[in-house]
């Protein structure tokens, strides 16, 4: 600060608050969440959903690689035999709390049964809720098939 | 405090002892430091460590070399993909493969992403500590980009699990996912927005890289000069070139101090003896020097991403190091082959057995050198697992740092450590 | 030794290798791995799966490791590029025709095919045409088939050829149509068929009971040992969240090799059935209540100390030696000698001369080199599968074994000598045998067996029976379940001691239980006191029990109406005043006569020790979790002394109950079968006699709900009265 004109013009702030201007005057890019979203890439690993074919038969069929690819152990299964004599599970449970989203289940699953999907605007209200059993699950599925089939046929060359 | 009564002649006097976080939000998370007060004079600070310890390392020792993946990116949870770097290339060093070209190439782009991300957080919430306000939006801006291209690579804004030993998990998308028009933004404007978007990926971020200087020259002008900004930086937490040295400084912190040292140049991995970049260096070792370093990181990371740009734009391939012990087959292959069922299979249940031996494996990481050091018995699982974090050297200095200064600087030298918490205690 | 050695080199590595020995067990002993399907150590060499084609020097071709011999100076190469790419070549055709299973196969992660594929095969498949599919055969309740996963290493085929003896499997057509089969059509039935399970190096014949539940990395493997017979089968059971998911056997080549019997494999299923008594209960004014532990047990003691005049101790000889030896001392505690655990035997006027415990005479490996072996009253393979194995692997080496039966029960090797006696005659006959043994020996009848042999009838069989019993030096005479449960196990046991010493054989006793032996250690029986020291006042044996009712009875994992079935149990413990029982299971029967109900663990569940029929102490640990508020029958009892008031009854842990016992015992060091000499007198005739053949499937409580086991044909015949 040897200049003291530079001392009493306050010019390297003057300069700063015309950034500060000139910010004022652009085009805001904030977004009115929740009515508008930013974009989602068909990768997103959100909230699971487990999948049905077309036939309304249920994908997994109890292999449990996704059990045991996961990193934090937060998928239990129990399997046994169907009524019709296939592999089925009779527990599927995905703890949301203990679950990274690493997409290794995924990639586990060897019919595109467990998937993760792009939603991510979920809550639980209870203790419990954390807990995604089989049947909210397979209803997540159910419920976003569409979005999911594109997502993943979107994805499919690169996997 | 000391209370005088009149039974005594003199007030007795006595350091003031003073907690500083773990809740404070210029702890940088959940940095608890002890200090010790004569007035407004640093005589002592005790910084705490532990608070957010996860057990990473130990953890790792029952899980699958691969699983381990997702959790370095919770390590320095600022610089996901650097962290993976290093556990990758340790892995790949032990296994003696290395990734093709195209993965090399893409390894490279995402490190210096990560690091404009961190530099951008780090500047961002230290001038937000020391009392700027703006920069914090305006690197938040830019920062929102980065993230979109985290996500749409790797599907997570952070925590990617993108790199795996032998390449990166997919190859780059062809597409950027678009915004939507709504009843607050006609199609227009949703176009407007979309423009960079229309690309591929490769295109976003050139866009970026072609935008982002200036957006560095705006931060410099709202910092660079200002008085109060360099009041607050000049001259605090001096650190000589020797003493950084000592203190096993690295990063800009050590570069701050006017050592020339970057992993990047002097032990070159993956393709970066084959970019063109300068390593910045400051020559007081104060705060001021090590914030006008990281800015040219900035400027020196867009250069490195513009040659990554170039060079994948024209080499299409795998990305992927074509070995079916490391890597599950294709998603094709699996459904339709009875070996690379197998292969499939046996990779998601049992992983993959790593030689024996032990190696360390460091990268650049945006804070200074992050590595690991990795022993294997053989098995599937690492023997022994130890992360180098750089931040956990920077914070051990931190007393020496601060002694003598004033409360307030407390805050700047914690902001110029960029300490996260998440490497430190792992 | 006489054995020669040839020099060979393996990988360049100088070996000596036995003459005639095989490439694959000379690389196995220096530790190459050869890769290999067909091969199996205790199975013939069939050659058919060609993986372990490895390159020996100066042969054109590779040649497979487990059918070539080793010569002098031969130069094996195991990792060569020639042998490597033949291995390739034979893994690629294996699996040009399996299915693409692996996610919904039982074998997955503990298959041979996937572990050689990945470490012997190639990454990607050439093969794009169709591939062939088999139907599947219906095998039984047991075991599970996929047939299309089938690689025809034939190695269930050489199974129940060689191990099981009755050959119920075969291999049809040739090339591509090429199917493993049954001869006829019928479900697999032998007592060892489970085996074929874990010889499958695929996923074409897997556990039925087992199928879909769980997959084999996820489980923790516990070393049990099974409740089921006196061998002691060593097992692993494979437990996932607590709950014991299959069993598997546990190498042992003392006890049961590699095998294991189906009672031992599938009895796991009695554990989740769902008359498993979850929560203790007592009955008040005639209905049941579940109540807590403390005041179940609190109940129990005051009608026990109630009943102590008049109580009777009924244990299951499966139950661990803590659990008997606890049992025991609360009987005596209370001042009772009533205690027993040998359910089905009725005879026990000379159970003074009974040895220190009842015991096989001989070590179980030993049976193998047998050369001549007299059963008597046995079904051997209902009884003891594993040494029915044994026995026939001894018979097929050349020993003469000679049966003397109420039934001509089905054997799968050579008979000496065969002969069916009925109950009535059985002592006749046997000492018709005893006189033609003396007759061959020129030796006369001892003076307490002399009127009974000079009564017999000495017949052809009789004089082939005792002819090969002086076949061999070594020799043993067995007297089996049958015998025990014979009106006339005494003069049965006389005689074939007598027989035994005129022959120069060993004499054993076949006791029923995993743990007959150790409840004579334990004390419980009514003439011996922990320690195996003969009781100064000797107790009411369990037959007696059942026959005049006690006014209490405590039970200790027994069903006395359906574990000794024609002793009228029901209705004696009808008239009891109160009867408690520390049982895993409570049937509707239980349900009717007893007053108190605490749920005990079954032998997966809780920690204990088996003496088996050699004398040989095996601990284990608990592999599951008790089911509901059940525990370890050792616990109940201990805190049931406590309440009971009883000295010295702070136990910790079942280790220092066994502790405890051990020094009672007294720590022996060398091997020695305690042995019977006491002359007990045999009167001469027959009377009418009764025994029943419990079927193999009805013999404890835990088999008994093993659904699968039920369902087999076994399972499905009912209780034979010879």
């Amino acid at each position: 600060m040897a200049n003291p004109l530079k001392t009493f013009l306050l010019p390297e702030l003057l300069k700063g608050m015309s950034v500060t201007a000139r910010t004022f005057f652009t085009r805001k890019y904030t977004l009115n969440y929740p009515e508008e979203k930013a974009p989602q890439s068909p990768r997103f690993r959100g909230l699971h959903a487990l999948r049905r074919y077309a036939n309304g038969e249920e994908r997994c069929i109890a292999c449990k690689l996704c059990e045991t690819t996961c990193p934090a152990t937060c998928i239990t299964i129990d399997s046994d035999v169907s009524a019709d004599g296939t592999r089925r599970t009779t527990r599927y449970d995905i703890d949301l709390f203990k679950c990274i989203y690493c997409g290794f289940c995924e990639e586990a699953c060897p019919v595109d049964a467990i998937v993760l999907t792009r939603i991510h605007e979920y809550h639980m209200e209870n203790r419990g809720e954390n807990v995604m059993s089989k049947d909210k699950l397979l209803a997540v599925g159910e419920r976003y098939e569409t979005l999911i089939a594109a997502d993943k046929a979107a994805d499919a060359p690169y996997r | 405090m000391a209370q005088s009564t009149n039974d005594l002649p003199l007030a007795e006097i006595r350091n003031y002892t003073m907690n500083f976080g773990p809740q404070h939000p210029a702890a940088h998370g959940v940095l608890r430091l002890v200090l010790e007060m004569d007035g407004e004079v640093i005589q002592k600070a005790d910084p705490h460590i532990g608070l957010l310890h996860r057990a990473t390392e130990k953890l790792a020792e029952s899980k699958h070399f691969n699983h381990s993946i997702g959790y370095m990116d919770r390590l320095d949870y600022v610089s996901m993909m650097c962290n993976e770097h290093a556990y990758v290339l340790a892995i790949e060093k032990l296994l003696g493969i290395k990734p093709p070209e195209r993965a090399q190439y893409i390894r490279v782009l995402f490190d210096e992403i990560t690091r404009i991300l961190n530099h951008l957080m780090w500047l961002g919430a230290h001038a937000l500590d020391i009392g700027a306000m703006t920069v914090f939006l305006l690197c938040f801006k830019e920062r929102e980009e980065l993230m979109d291209v985290y996500e749409a690579v790797s599907g997570t804004r952070m925590h990617a699990t993108y790199y795996r030993p032998g390449g990166v998990y997919r190859d780059l998308p062809q597409s950027m996912p678009k915004y939507q028009p709504s009843k607050w933004r006609s199609r227009k404007e949703v176009d407007r927005l979309n423009e960079t978007r229309s690309g591929s990926m490769l295109d976003f971020i050139d866009a970026f890289a072609e935008r982002f200087p200036v957006a560095i020259a705006d931060y410099e002008t709202l910092l660079t000069d200002n008085r109060i900004w360099k009041q607050r930086t000049v001259n605090i937490g001096v650190v000589p070139p020797e003493r950084a040295l000592q203190l096993g400084f690295s990063g800009p912190m050590l570069r701050g101090s006017g050592v020339v040292w970057d992993l990047r140049k002097k032990q070159p991995y993956e393709v970066y003896e084959r970019m063109d970049f300068d390593i910045p260096v400051g020559t007081n070792g104060d705060c001021y020097d090590r914030y006008l370093v990281r800015i040219e990181e900035l400027r020196q990371s867009t250069r490195i991403i513009r040659q990554c740009i170039e060079w994948l734009r024209k080499n299409p391939g795998p990305v992927m190091a074509d070995d079916r012990k490391v890597r599950p087959p294709s998603r094709e292959h699996m459904k339709g082959d009875m070996e690379s069922l197998i292969h499939h299979f046996k990779f998601f249940t049992e992983g993959y057995d790593v030689p024996a031996g032990e190696t360390y494996a460091a990268v650049e990481a945006p804070k200074g050198e992050f590595g690991i050091y990795l022993v294997s018995d053989g098995a599937n699982k690492p023997y022994r697992l130890k992360c180098r974090a750089p931040g956990f050297a920077h914070l051990a200095s931190l007393e020496e740092m601060v002694r003598g200064h004033m409360l307030a600087d407390v805050v700047a030298v914690i902001g110029t450590q960029d300490i996260v918490f998440g490497e430190i205690d792992r | 030794m006489a054995e020669e050695f040839v020099n060979i080199e393996i990988n360049g590595k100088p070996v000596k290798a036995r003459k005639g020995a095989m490439i694959i067990q000379v690389t196995d002993a220096n530790g190459e791995y050869v890769p290999r399907f067909c091969y199996h150590e205790k199975l013939a060499v069939a050659a058919n799966c060609r993986m372990c084609l490895v390159e020996v020097e100066k042969a054109p071709k590779p040649l497979p490791a487990c059918a070539t011999p080793v010569m002098e100076g031969m130069k094996v190469f195991t990792r060569s590029p020639k042998a490597i790419a033949a291995q390739r070549a034979v893994m690629e055709f294996l699996l040009i025709n399996h299915p693409l299973d692996c996610p919904i196969c039982d074998q997955g992660g503990e298959c041979e095919l996937q572990d050689l594929s990945l470490g012997f095969g190639r990454d990607y498949s050439r093969f794009s045409e169709r591939k062939r599919s088999v139907p599947d055969e219906n095998l039984g309740p047991l075991i599970a088939t996929d047939m299309t996963r089938c690689i025809h290493c034939t190695r269930c085929i050489r199974f129940t050829e060689e191990i099981a003896g009755i050959q119920e499997l075969g291999m049809v057509g040739r090339g591509e149509q090429m199917k493993v089969r049954r001869y006829i059509e019928s479900t697999v039935n032998h007592e060892l068929s489970g085996n074929v399970i874990d010889l499958c190096p695929v996923g074409a014949l897997v556990s039925k009971p087992y199928r879909f539940s769980a997959r084999a990395w996820e489980m923790t493997a516990v070393p049990l040992v099974s409740p089921h017979d006196g061998v002691g089968s060593n097992l692993y059971g494979h437990v996932l969240r607590g709950r014991l998911m299959r069993v598997v056997p546990r190498q042992n080549e003392a006890i049961n090799e590699i095998w294991l019997a189906d009672r031992d494999r599938f009895s796991y299923e009695g554990i989740y059935s769902p008359e498993r008594l979850e929560r203790p209960m007592v009955r008040e004014n005639g209905a049941w209540v579940e109540t807590d532990w403390e005041s179940a047990l609190a109940k129990a003691a005051e009608g026990l100390r109630a009943e102590a005049g008049s109580l009777g101790v009924l244990a299951s000889p499966s139950s661990t030696l803590e659990e008997l030896y606890l049992a025991g001392r609360i009987a005596r505690g209370l001042g009772s000698a009533n205690i027993d655990s040998r359910l089905r035997q009725r005879d026990v006027r000379d159970q003074h001369n009974d040895p220190l415990y009842p015991s096989l005479g001989m070590r179980i490996a030993d049976i193998d080199a047998l050369d001549a072996l007299l059963v008597v009253g046995a079904n051997l393979r209902r009884e003891v599968p594993i040494l029915a194995h044994r026995v026939r692997k001894a018979a097929l080496r050349g020993a003469q074994v000679a049966f003397v039966n109420p039934a001509a029960f089905r054997y799968h090797f050579p008979l000496a000598a065969a002969l069916e006696s009925a109950p009535a005659a059985l002592a006749g006959d046997l000492a018709a045998v005893l006189g033609a043994a003396l007759e061959a020996a020129g030796k006369s009848a001892p003076a307490h067996l002399a009127q009974a042999v000079q009564a017999a009838t000495i017949g052809q069989t009789h004089r082939a029976a005792a002819a090969a019993l002086a076949h061999g030096e070594k020799r043993a005479v067995w007297l089996g379940a049958l015998a025990l449960r014979h009106p006339r196990f005494a003069d049965l046991r006389a005689l074939a001691a007598a027989i035994a010493q005129t022959t120069g054989a060993s004499l054993g006793v076949l006791a029923e239980g995993a743990n007959a032996a150790g409840a004579y250690l334990a004390g419980a029986v009514p003439h011996r006191v922990a320690g195996g020291k003969p009781a100064a006042k000797s107790g009411l044996a369990a037959a007696q029990m059942l026959a005049q009712p006690l006014s209490g009875y405590l039970l200790v994992g027994t069903e006395p109406w359906l574990d000794a079935p024609d002793s009228g149990a029901e209705r004696t413990l009808g008239q009891a005043k109160f009867v408690v029982a520390v049982t895993p299971f409570a049937s509707e029967t239980l349900r009717r006569v007893a007053h108190v109900l605490l749920p005990a663990g079954t032998f997966a569940e809780t920690s204990g020790t088996y003496v088996n029929l050699e004398g040989l102490w095996q601990s284990q640990t608990g592999a599951a979790q008790p089911v509901g508020e059940a525990r370890p029958g050792w616990k109940i009892l201990r805190v049931l002394g406590n309440l009971l008031d009883l000295e010295k009854f702070d136990y910790l842990s079942s280790e220092q109950i066994r502790e405890e016992l051990a020094g009672l015992c007294g720590a022996g060091t060398a091997y020695a079968a305690p042995a019977y000499t006491a002359a007990h007198a045999v009167a001469p005739g027959s009377e009418a006699a009764r025994v029943v053949d419990v079927p193999m499937y009805q013999i404890d409580a835990l088999v008994r709900r093993a659904t699968s086991l039920q369902n087999t044909l076994e399972g499905r015949t009912s209780a034979v009265t010879y």
